[in-house]
């Protein structure tokens, strides 16, 4: 899952950048309205967190714009003026939840699980395929009850996958997705973290759908 | 003397009920007083002259008849011949005060009315002028009030004194006569000026009336400003009055700013310690982890009551509570979309919420938000208008299927500052906020059981006429 922090003060920004990066997301960062503005507007992001004061452009006009122009990823918004106009404002303006500061972490990480979850039309924070169990919030993964050991990047292929599941996802989409933009795009790395999944999964979990990607079957 | 206990009088405040009275009561009690005291005024005056006038006329018919007197006493030679008479049948009858008399140098009777046959007259005891003449008012014998004149003639080298009177009761009853005339009509004519002096006064005041209800209807949220077209005495009144609503709208918009900038300049800082301390285990972390706990709180709060004390001043403000609830159930529903939010909504006839719409958002806001954050499936919310013997009151009632609250517990989370699970997200001073500005508004608020399971919610808040939307 990749997120896109626009947060105009430096530490703030570090520190979400830090606490969403341990929690498996692949997390690109704006300091200023500008930039947050181009770069929703041309990366794929599965949701995004937007300060509303910033500088440059202010959060709700950048909301407004990446509407607009019909982007449709989850928005959290940061907000210090926590009225409820404000709130009402933020959410008229296309954003899909808000966190007043000061906020907790792990605040923020909830709000965004469910906002990432409810976008791919999942109700609850355990997906399943199979005899496999995805625990969304503590980042387990069981095979018939029996838990998994797995890297972090195989398991955000993993959630990648259960959440679009059903869908056949791109070797390219998979990487825009798991990777911030400052990866090194090698799409050989894709393939040999599905080979190292397909190891410590049943095999038949992660289907190959020739020169299309991959898909998790739905139930 | 007298000065020092009229001022005591003045400093005793015994005008005071005239001073702060009503205006036009002020007006009519002034004017009709001096009505009162002009008009006795007049019609003393006009009768006194009326009264003199008479007298003075009869003194020149006493005249007339001495002038005949003297000639018929030239033509006859003889003072006491009996062909000296006047010709009016009042100097016939006695006791009338219509007498003559002539009498010589010894002071003997010669010649008389045959009026006076049988009495004396009184003598007059002013002095004679330089025409031998003088003139005096006396009562004779039988209590008649009479004009004497006299005047003394020589003849055939004798002299004689000639005195002539009239009745001047009958002027006396004439004078009072016009008197109880001249009372009445100018009775009549007070009594009208002072009907007058009323109306007059109603219509001048007529403007401070119509200033008046503008007033109020900026006070009942029907108008943002004072309107109409006042004459030039009030007039600065009025512009004075939309001065101070413009001016004190300024300072509670500047304020707001100044909060709202304030609470964003505090709190990214604050965020930020928080969560770089979050993660230290060392007792620099402790410490800074604690202590920004306490400040978050404090800033809430301050800022909440900042907000509060520059709502209270507000007045003529109020908002559709309809449009406000469908807002807040749409944010809400978008907010939260496991959970259903309902809206009953109520029929146009609702009153409107008197205050300011951000304040509604506030309060049902975080009761809304409170409701959802509880809820396993249903949030309710409907409005009624609920009348009281005094008072038409708005009745916001949001309900969920949540676990709901013990009375104990509901009396608890009533108090300023707690909250009951710590763990679900939020500061705890969202029903602080709901609390204080249903305080300030003069509201109530009750926790009750739902029948849908959880909380009930009932938010009481004072009402307005409708507006326009």
């Amino acid at each position: 899952m990749r997120v896109l922090v626009v947060e105009d003060d430096k530490n703030l920004n570090r520190q979400i950048k830090e606490a969403l990066t341990d929690a498996g997301y692949a997390v690109d960062v704006a300091f200023d309205g500008e930039e947050g503005h181009f770069l929703g507007d041309t990366e794929p992001y599965d949701a995004v967190v937007l300060d509303i004061g910033l500088p440059q452009m202010d959060g709700l006009s950048v909301l407004e714009e990446w509407r607009r122009a019909g982007k449709s990823m989850p928005v959290l918004l940061l907000t210090a003026r926590d009225r409820w106009s404000d709130k009402v404002q933020g959410i008229d303006a296309g954003a899909d939840d808000y966190v007043a500061k000061p906020f907790h972490m792990e605040e923020i990480l909830a709000r965004l699980r469910a906002l990432v979850r409810r976008a791919a039309g999942h109700a609850s924070n355990e997906i399943t395929a199979g005899p496999v169990r995805l625990d969304v919030k503590a980042g387990k993964v069981t095979v018939d009850g029996q838990s998994v050991k797995l890297t972090s990047h195989e398991l955000r292929l993993l959630s990648y996958l259960m959440h679009h599941k059903g869908k056949v996802v791109s070797r390219t989409e998979l990487t825009e997705h798991l990777y911030d933009q400052d990866f090194d795009r090698d799409s050989n790395t894709i393939e040999v973290f599905v080979g190292r999944l397909r190891k410590k999964l049943p095999e038949e979990v992660i289907q190959t759908v020739r020169g299309l990607g991959y898909q998790i079957l739905e139930d | 003397m007298r000065i020092d206990r009229t001022l005591a009088w003045f400093r005793a405040g015994a005008l005071s009920p005239f001073l702060t009275g009503s205006i036009a009561a002020r007006l009519f009690w002034l004017s009709a007083g001096w009505l009162v005291v002009a008009l006795v005024a007049t019609a003393f005056l006009l009768t006194e002259l009326y009264s003199h006038a008479l007298d003075t006329s009869l003194t020149q018919t006493l005249d007339f008849h001495l002038e005949t007197l003297i000639s018929h006493i030239l033509d006859t030679g003889d003072p006491s011949s009996t062909d000296i008479f006047i010709p009016d049948p009042r100097f016939s009858r006695s006791a009338s005060g219509w007498y003559w008399v002539i009498t010589d140098d010894k002071g003997q009777a010669t010649n008389l009315s045959s009026s006076l046959t049988g009495s004396v007259l009184p003598t007059i005891d002013v002095p004679f002028d330089a025409d031998k003449y003088r003139t005096e008012a006396k009562t004779d014998e039988f209590g008649v009030h009479i004009r004497m004149v006299e005047r003394e003639v020589t003849v055939k080298g004798r002299t004689y004194h000639i005195v002539v009177t009239g009745s001047l009761d009958e002027i006396f009853r004439l004078v009072a006569d016009f008197r109880g005339q001249t009372l009445i009509v100018l009775s009549a004519v007070g009594g009208m000026l002072a009907i007058m002096s009323f109306i007059v006064a109603r219509i001048a005041l007529r403007p401070i009336g119509r200033l008046r209800k503008a007033i109020e209807a900026v006070r009942e949220g029907d108008a943002s400003t004072v309107t109409g077209r006042y004459p030039q005495e009030i007039a600065p009144l009025a512009d004075e009055v939309n001065e101070l609503l413009r001016s004190n709208a300024q300072i509670i918009e500047r304020a707001r700013n100044q909060v709202g900038n304030l609470a964003h300049g505090l709190k990214t800082p604050l965020a930020v310690l928080r969560n770089e301390a979050a993660g230290s285990k060392t007792r620099l972390g402790e410490v800074v982890r604690s202590e920004t706990e306490k400040m978050t709180e404090m800033v809430s709060g301050y800022l909440d009551k900042a907000r509060i004390a520059a709502r209270t001043a507000v007045v003529g403000r109020k908002a559709d509570p309809t449009i406000v609830m469908l807002r807040l159930c749409r944010v809400m529903q978008k907010i939260n979309p496991n959970r259903t939010v309902t809206f009953t909504r109520p029929d146009a006839s609702l009153p409107w919420f008197r205050g300011e719409e951000a304040d509604l958002e506030e309060m049902a806001g975080n009761l809304l938000d409170n409701a959802c954050k509880w809820s396993k499936t249903q949030v309710t919310v409907s409005m009624v208008a609920e009348r009281t013997e005094t008072a038409t009151l708005l009745l916001i009632r949001i309900e969920d299927d949540g676990p709901g609250l013990t009375e104990q517990e509901a009396a608890k989370v009533l108090q300023r500052g707690v909250r009951l699970d710590e763990k679900t997200p939020g500061s705890g001073l969202g029903l602080d906020i709901v609390k204080e500005l249903v305080d300030v508004y003069g509201g109530t608020l009750q926790l009750k059981r739902s029948s849908l399971g959880g909380l009930l919610a009932e938010l009481r808040l004072p009402s307005a006429r409708l507006g326009r939307s």
